[in-house]
Protein backbone atom coordinates (compact mmCIF):
# COMPACT_ATOMS: atom_id res chain seq x y z
CA UNK A 1 0.00 0.00 0.00
CA UNK A 2 1.32 3.27 -0.87
CA UNK A 3 1.45 5.42 2.58
CA UNK A 4 -0.22 8.55 2.27
CA UNK A 5 2.43 11.62 1.37
CA UNK A 6 3.63 13.97 4.14
CA UNK A 7 2.62 17.12 1.95
CA UNK A 8 -1.21 15.86 1.65
CA UNK A 9 -1.24 15.32 5.58
CA UNK A 10 0.80 19.02 6.06
CA UNK A 11 -1.75 20.74 3.61
CA UNK A 12 -4.27 18.97 5.33
CA UNK A 13 -3.54 20.04 8.93
CA UNK A 14 -2.19 24.43 7.65
CA UNK A 15 -6.21 24.13 6.04
CA UNK A 16 -7.30 23.09 9.53
CA UNK A 17 -5.58 25.63 11.09
CA UNK A 18 -6.35 28.26 9.31
CA UNK A 19 -9.84 27.51 9.18
CA UNK A 20 -10.04 27.30 12.95
CA UNK A 21 -10.93 23.61 12.90
CA UNK A 22 -7.81 22.21 15.26
CA UNK A 23 -8.32 22.27 18.51
CA UNK A 24 -4.51 21.39 18.96
CA UNK A 25 -1.52 20.47 16.86
CA UNK A 26 0.82 18.19 17.93
CA UNK A 27 4.49 17.74 16.56
CA UNK A 28 7.45 14.79 17.05
CA UNK A 29 11.14 16.23 17.65
CA UNK A 30 14.07 14.45 18.00
CA UNK A 31 16.17 15.45 21.15
CA UNK A 32 19.24 14.33 22.40
CA UNK A 33 16.68 12.71 25.78
CA UNK A 34 14.73 11.28 23.28
CA UNK A 35 11.69 12.10 20.99
CA UNK A 36 9.24 13.93 22.39
CA UNK A 37 5.63 14.34 21.98
CA UNK A 38 4.80 18.22 21.80
CA UNK A 39 1.03 19.61 22.16
CA UNK A 40 -0.12 22.81 21.12
CA UNK A 41 -3.16 24.59 21.49
CA UNK A 42 -4.56 28.11 21.41
CA UNK A 43 -2.70 29.08 24.35
CA UNK A 44 -0.03 27.45 23.96
CA UNK A 45 2.05 24.46 24.61
CA UNK A 46 -0.58 21.81 26.34
CA UNK A 47 1.55 18.87 26.84
CA UNK A 48 5.03 17.42 26.34
CA UNK A 49 5.04 13.68 26.19
CA UNK A 50 8.32 11.62 26.42
CA UNK A 51 8.69 8.99 23.90
CA UNK A 52 7.79 6.11 26.53
CA UNK A 53 4.72 7.44 26.60
CA UNK A 54 2.45 5.97 24.05
CA UNK A 55 1.15 9.26 21.33
CA UNK A 56 -2.38 8.04 21.66
CA UNK A 57 -2.59 8.60 25.19
CA UNK A 58 -0.71 11.53 25.58
CA UNK A 59 -2.69 13.12 22.23
CA UNK A 60 -6.27 11.56 24.51
CA UNK A 61 -5.84 13.29 27.55
CA UNK A 62 -5.25 17.35 25.33
CA UNK A 63 -8.35 15.80 23.54
CA UNK A 64 -10.15 15.76 27.14
CA UNK A 65 -9.70 19.05 27.80
CA UNK A 66 -9.17 20.84 24.49
CA UNK A 67 -11.11 19.01 22.29
CA UNK A 68 -10.67 16.01 19.58
CA UNK A 69 -9.77 17.67 16.70
CA UNK A 70 -6.09 17.68 17.08
CA UNK A 71 -3.79 17.58 13.70
CA UNK A 72 -0.19 17.09 13.70
CA UNK A 73 2.10 18.97 11.76
CA UNK A 74 5.86 20.05 11.84
CA UNK A 75 5.30 23.05 9.75
CA UNK A 76 2.58 25.02 12.00
CA UNK A 77 4.98 24.55 15.09
CA UNK A 78 7.62 25.84 13.28
CA UNK A 79 8.70 27.80 15.82
CA UNK A 80 7.87 26.12 19.11
CA UNK A 81 10.54 23.13 17.09
CA UNK A 82 13.29 25.91 16.66
CA UNK A 83 13.26 27.39 20.35
CA UNK A 84 13.56 23.51 21.41
CA UNK A 85 16.04 22.43 18.84
CA UNK A 86 18.14 25.61 20.11
CA UNK A 87 17.60 25.18 24.04
CA UNK A 88 18.59 21.37 23.41
CA UNK A 89 21.88 22.53 21.15
CA UNK A 90 22.93 25.05 24.57
CA UNK A 91 21.14 28.21 23.62
CA UNK A 92 18.36 29.88 24.89
CA UNK A 93 15.81 28.62 26.99
CA UNK A 94 12.28 27.62 25.58
CA UNK A 95 9.97 29.50 28.49
CA UNK A 96 9.79 32.46 26.10
CA UNK A 97 7.49 29.81 24.39
CA UNK A 98 3.69 29.91 26.18
CA UNK A 99 2.42 26.92 27.87
CA UNK A 100 -1.30 26.35 29.03
CA UNK A 101 -1.59 24.53 31.96
CA UNK A 102 -4.85 23.85 31.50
CA UNK A 103 -4.45 20.13 32.20
CA UNK A 104 -3.08 20.86 36.02
CA UNK A 105 -6.91 20.48 37.34
CA UNK A 106 -5.77 21.13 41.42
CA UNK A 107 -4.62 25.63 41.51
CA UNK A 108 -2.19 25.18 44.08
CA UNK A 109 -0.30 22.53 41.85
CA UNK A 110 -1.21 24.91 38.59
CA UNK A 111 0.29 28.34 41.11
CA UNK A 112 3.67 25.68 41.34
CA UNK A 113 3.98 25.50 37.93
CA UNK A 114 3.30 28.79 37.11
CA UNK A 115 5.82 30.23 39.39
CA UNK A 116 8.36 27.81 38.53
CA UNK A 117 7.51 28.66 34.67
CA UNK A 118 7.75 32.43 35.17
CA UNK A 119 11.08 32.73 37.41
CA UNK A 120 13.44 30.22 37.53
CA UNK A 121 15.43 30.23 34.38
CA UNK A 122 17.92 28.33 32.51
CA UNK A 123 21.13 27.56 34.85
CA UNK A 124 19.57 27.83 38.13
CA UNK A 125 17.86 25.30 40.79
CA UNK A 126 15.34 25.40 43.45
CA UNK A 127 14.35 23.20 46.49
CA UNK A 128 10.84 21.99 46.67
CA UNK A 129 10.40 23.80 49.89
CA UNK A 130 11.53 27.04 48.32
CA UNK A 131 9.53 26.79 44.96
CA UNK A 132 6.69 26.44 47.76
CA UNK A 133 7.35 29.21 49.19
CA UNK A 134 7.42 30.77 46.34
CA UNK A 135 4.19 29.77 44.94
CA UNK A 136 2.88 30.72 48.53
CA UNK A 137 2.83 28.24 50.56
CA UNK A 138 6.08 27.03 52.67
CA UNK A 139 4.82 24.08 54.00
CA UNK A 140 3.09 22.52 51.23
CA UNK A 141 6.95 21.58 49.65
CA UNK A 142 5.32 17.84 49.35
CA UNK A 143 2.46 19.28 46.81
CA UNK A 144 5.20 20.96 45.14
CA UNK A 145 6.95 17.46 44.99
CA UNK A 146 3.57 16.21 43.61
CA UNK A 147 2.66 19.35 41.15
CA UNK A 148 6.59 18.28 39.66
CA UNK A 149 5.93 14.87 39.38
CA UNK A 150 2.51 15.26 37.42
CA UNK A 151 3.80 18.18 35.49
CA UNK A 152 2.28 17.73 32.09
CA UNK A 153 5.04 19.91 30.09
CA UNK A 154 8.14 18.90 31.02
CA UNK A 155 11.09 20.76 30.15
CA UNK A 156 9.11 23.84 28.79
CA UNK A 157 7.97 24.34 32.99
CA UNK A 158 11.43 22.66 34.59
CA UNK A 159 10.83 20.75 37.18
CA UNK A 160 13.92 19.05 36.26
CA UNK A 161 15.36 22.60 38.30
CA UNK A 162 13.89 21.45 41.41
CA UNK A 163 16.18 19.73 43.78
CA UNK A 164 15.27 17.94 47.31
CA UNK A 165 17.12 20.22 50.11
CA UNK A 166 18.87 17.25 51.25
CA UNK A 167 20.90 16.93 48.34
CA UNK A 168 20.95 14.36 45.46
CA UNK A 169 19.22 15.21 41.90
CA UNK A 170 15.36 14.12 43.38
CA UNK A 171 12.96 12.43 41.13
CA UNK A 172 11.52 13.24 37.74
CA UNK A 173 8.73 11.99 35.63
CA UNK A 174 10.76 11.19 32.92
CA UNK A 175 13.57 9.56 34.93
CA UNK A 176 16.60 10.77 36.73
CA UNK A 177 18.99 10.11 33.61
CA UNK A 178 17.02 12.86 31.62
CA UNK A 179 17.23 15.15 34.78
CA UNK A 180 20.83 14.60 35.47
CA UNK A 181 20.98 15.19 31.34
CA UNK A 182 18.99 18.79 31.05
CA UNK A 183 20.85 19.70 34.40
CA UNK A 184 24.34 19.19 32.61
CA UNK A 185 23.32 21.10 29.53
CA UNK A 186 22.41 24.10 31.24
CA UNK A 187 25.47 24.41 33.27
CA UNK A 188 23.77 23.71 36.55
CA UNK A 189 24.41 21.75 39.48
CA UNK A 190 23.18 18.56 39.81
CA UNK A 191 22.29 18.86 43.67
CA UNK A 192 21.20 21.30 46.04
CA UNK A 193 23.83 20.94 48.49
CA UNK B 1 -18.45 9.59 25.32
CA UNK B 2 -14.95 10.78 23.86
CA UNK B 3 -13.76 10.76 20.37
CA UNK B 4 -9.88 9.71 19.76
CA UNK B 5 -7.89 12.52 18.71
CA UNK B 6 -8.64 13.10 14.92
CA UNK B 7 -5.23 12.54 13.88
CA UNK B 8 -5.00 8.92 15.51
CA UNK B 9 -7.65 8.21 12.60
CA UNK B 10 -5.93 9.97 10.03
CA UNK B 11 -2.22 7.98 11.38
CA UNK B 12 -4.39 4.65 11.77
CA UNK B 13 -6.43 4.72 8.18
CA UNK B 14 -4.61 7.47 6.02
CA UNK B 15 -2.88 5.02 3.73
CA UNK B 16 -5.73 2.62 3.28
CA UNK B 17 -8.19 5.83 2.79
CA UNK B 18 -5.60 7.04 -0.13
CA UNK B 19 -6.39 3.30 -1.28
CA UNK B 20 -10.54 4.16 -1.42
CA UNK B 21 -9.80 7.98 -2.88
CA UNK B 22 -8.28 5.98 -5.77
CA UNK B 23 -10.40 3.61 -6.54
CA UNK B 24 -13.56 6.08 -6.18
CA UNK B 25 -11.70 8.79 -7.69
CA UNK B 26 -8.99 7.50 -9.53
CA UNK B 27 -5.16 8.19 -9.37
CA UNK B 28 -5.59 11.54 -10.90
CA UNK B 29 -7.56 13.07 -8.33
CA UNK B 30 -7.61 10.70 -5.48
CA UNK B 31 -5.18 12.87 -3.11
CA UNK B 32 -6.93 16.43 -4.27
CA UNK B 33 -10.26 14.03 -2.91
CA UNK B 34 -8.97 12.84 0.23
CA UNK B 35 -7.79 16.04 1.19
CA UNK B 36 -11.05 17.63 0.91
CA UNK B 37 -12.65 14.55 2.83
CA UNK B 38 -10.35 14.67 5.76
CA UNK B 39 -11.44 18.24 6.15
CA UNK B 40 -14.84 17.91 6.06
CA UNK B 41 -14.86 14.95 8.40
CA UNK B 42 -12.45 17.58 10.46
CA UNK B 43 -15.29 20.24 10.78
CA UNK B 44 -17.80 17.44 10.94
CA UNK B 45 -16.01 15.34 13.86
CA UNK B 46 -16.90 16.99 16.76
CA UNK B 47 -20.92 16.81 16.00
CA UNK B 48 -20.56 13.01 15.67
CA UNK B 49 -23.18 11.30 18.12
CA UNK B 50 -20.80 8.14 18.63
CA UNK B 51 -17.46 6.68 18.39
CA UNK B 52 -18.48 3.71 16.69
CA UNK B 53 -17.38 2.66 12.77
CA UNK B 54 -14.62 6.10 12.75
CA UNK B 55 -12.99 4.12 9.93
CA UNK B 56 -15.99 3.28 7.85
CA UNK B 57 -17.47 6.82 8.47
CA UNK B 58 -14.22 8.04 6.76
CA UNK B 59 -14.64 5.52 3.98
CA UNK B 60 -18.56 7.00 3.39
CA UNK B 61 -17.00 10.63 3.77
CA UNK B 62 -14.01 9.96 1.07
CA UNK B 63 -17.00 8.20 -1.62
CA UNK B 64 -19.08 11.62 -0.71
CA UNK B 65 -16.53 13.80 -1.41
CA UNK B 66 -15.13 12.16 -4.75
CA UNK B 67 -18.93 12.04 -5.74
CA UNK B 68 -18.95 16.17 -5.51
CA UNK B 69 -15.38 16.25 -6.56
CA UNK B 70 -16.68 14.53 -9.30
CA UNK B 71 -20.45 16.48 -9.81
CA UNK B 72 -18.28 19.88 -8.99
CA UNK B 73 -15.69 18.94 -12.52
CA UNK B 74 -18.83 17.76 -14.76
CA UNK B 75 -20.31 21.97 -13.83
CA UNK B 76 -17.28 22.83 -15.39
CA UNK B 77 -17.44 21.41 -18.86
CA UNK B 78 -19.75 23.55 -21.06
CA UNK B 79 -22.55 21.19 -21.24
CA UNK B 80 -26.47 22.68 -21.00
CA UNK B 81 -27.12 19.49 -18.82
CA UNK B 82 -29.09 20.56 -16.02
CA UNK B 83 -26.68 20.17 -13.18
CA UNK B 84 -27.39 16.92 -11.26
CA UNK B 85 -28.75 17.77 -7.87
CA UNK B 86 -25.60 19.14 -5.72
CA UNK B 87 -27.43 18.21 -2.44
CA UNK B 88 -25.45 15.34 -1.46
CA UNK B 89 -23.13 16.53 0.75
CA UNK B 90 -24.24 15.51 3.93
CA UNK B 91 -22.31 12.80 5.32
CA UNK B 92 -24.88 10.24 5.89
CA UNK B 93 -25.27 7.36 4.50
CA UNK B 94 -28.47 8.59 1.54
CA UNK B 95 -24.87 9.62 -0.71
CA UNK B 96 -23.53 6.72 -0.79
CA UNK B 97 -27.08 4.60 -1.06
CA UNK B 98 -27.77 7.13 -4.47
CA UNK B 99 -24.15 6.21 -5.44
CA UNK B 100 -24.33 2.39 -5.31
CA UNK B 101 -28.43 2.56 -6.33
CA UNK B 102 -28.29 1.87 -10.29
CA UNK B 103 -25.92 -1.33 -9.39
CA UNK B 104 -27.41 -4.87 -9.38
CA UNK B 105 -28.83 -6.00 -5.59
CA UNK B 106 -25.66 -8.77 -5.23
CA UNK B 107 -23.59 -6.05 -6.07
CA UNK B 108 -24.76 -3.37 -3.39
CA UNK B 109 -25.30 -5.74 -0.36
CA UNK B 110 -21.39 -6.07 -1.24
CA UNK B 111 -20.73 -2.39 -0.77
CA UNK B 112 -22.39 -2.00 1.88
CA UNK B 113 -20.77 -4.75 3.73
CA UNK B 114 -17.50 -3.50 2.66
CA UNK B 115 -17.96 0.20 3.41
CA UNK B 116 -20.76 0.71 5.36
CA UNK B 117 -20.45 -2.09 7.94
CA UNK B 118 -16.53 -1.97 7.46
CA UNK B 119 -16.62 -5.90 7.16
CA UNK B 120 -13.40 -7.48 5.57
CA UNK B 121 -13.40 -9.54 2.84
CA UNK B 122 -13.35 -12.74 5.28
CA UNK B 123 -16.55 -11.08 6.92
CA UNK B 124 -18.15 -10.64 3.44
CA UNK B 125 -17.85 -14.28 2.70
CA UNK B 126 -19.66 -15.14 6.18
CA UNK B 127 -22.32 -12.76 5.59
CA UNK B 128 -23.22 -13.96 1.86
CA UNK B 129 -22.36 -17.22 1.92
CA UNK B 130 -19.39 -17.22 -0.28
CA UNK B 131 -15.75 -17.30 -0.75
CA UNK B 132 -13.41 -14.87 0.46
CA UNK B 133 -12.28 -14.63 -2.97
CA UNK B 134 -15.62 -13.86 -4.12
CA UNK B 135 -16.39 -11.16 -2.09
CA UNK B 136 -13.04 -9.53 -2.99
CA UNK B 137 -14.38 -10.29 -6.36
CA UNK B 138 -17.77 -8.61 -6.05
CA UNK B 139 -16.67 -5.52 -3.93
CA UNK B 140 -13.71 -5.07 -6.42
CA UNK B 141 -16.50 -5.26 -9.94
CA UNK B 142 -18.95 -3.13 -7.80
CA UNK B 143 -16.54 -0.52 -7.88
CA UNK B 144 -15.09 -0.74 -10.75
CA UNK B 145 -18.35 -0.35 -12.29
CA UNK B 146 -19.61 2.53 -10.12
CA UNK B 147 -16.06 4.26 -11.56
CA UNK B 148 -16.77 3.62 -14.94
CA UNK B 149 -20.11 5.22 -14.23
CA UNK B 150 -18.49 8.19 -12.67
CA UNK B 151 -16.24 8.14 -15.75
CA UNK B 152 -18.68 8.67 -17.98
Amino acid sequence: MTPLPPALLESVASAAVRDGLADAVFTRLSTPIGRLLVVQGDRGVVRVGFEEEPDDGVLAEVAARLGPRIVGSDRELTGTRDALDAYFAGEGDPHELPVDLSLVAAPFRRVVLDTLHDEVGRGQVVTYGALAQRAGNARAYRAAATACARNPIPILVPCHRVLPAGGGLGAYGGGPERKRALLALEGAPTSAR
Amino acid sequence: MQLPPFWTLVEAHGDELLVHARRVAGDQHAEDVLQDALLRALRAYPRLRHADHLRAWLYRVTTTAAIDAHRARRRELPTDEVPAAATHDRYDEGAFESLIAPLPDGARDALRLRFIDDLDYEGIADRLGISAVAARQRVSTAVRTLRERLAA
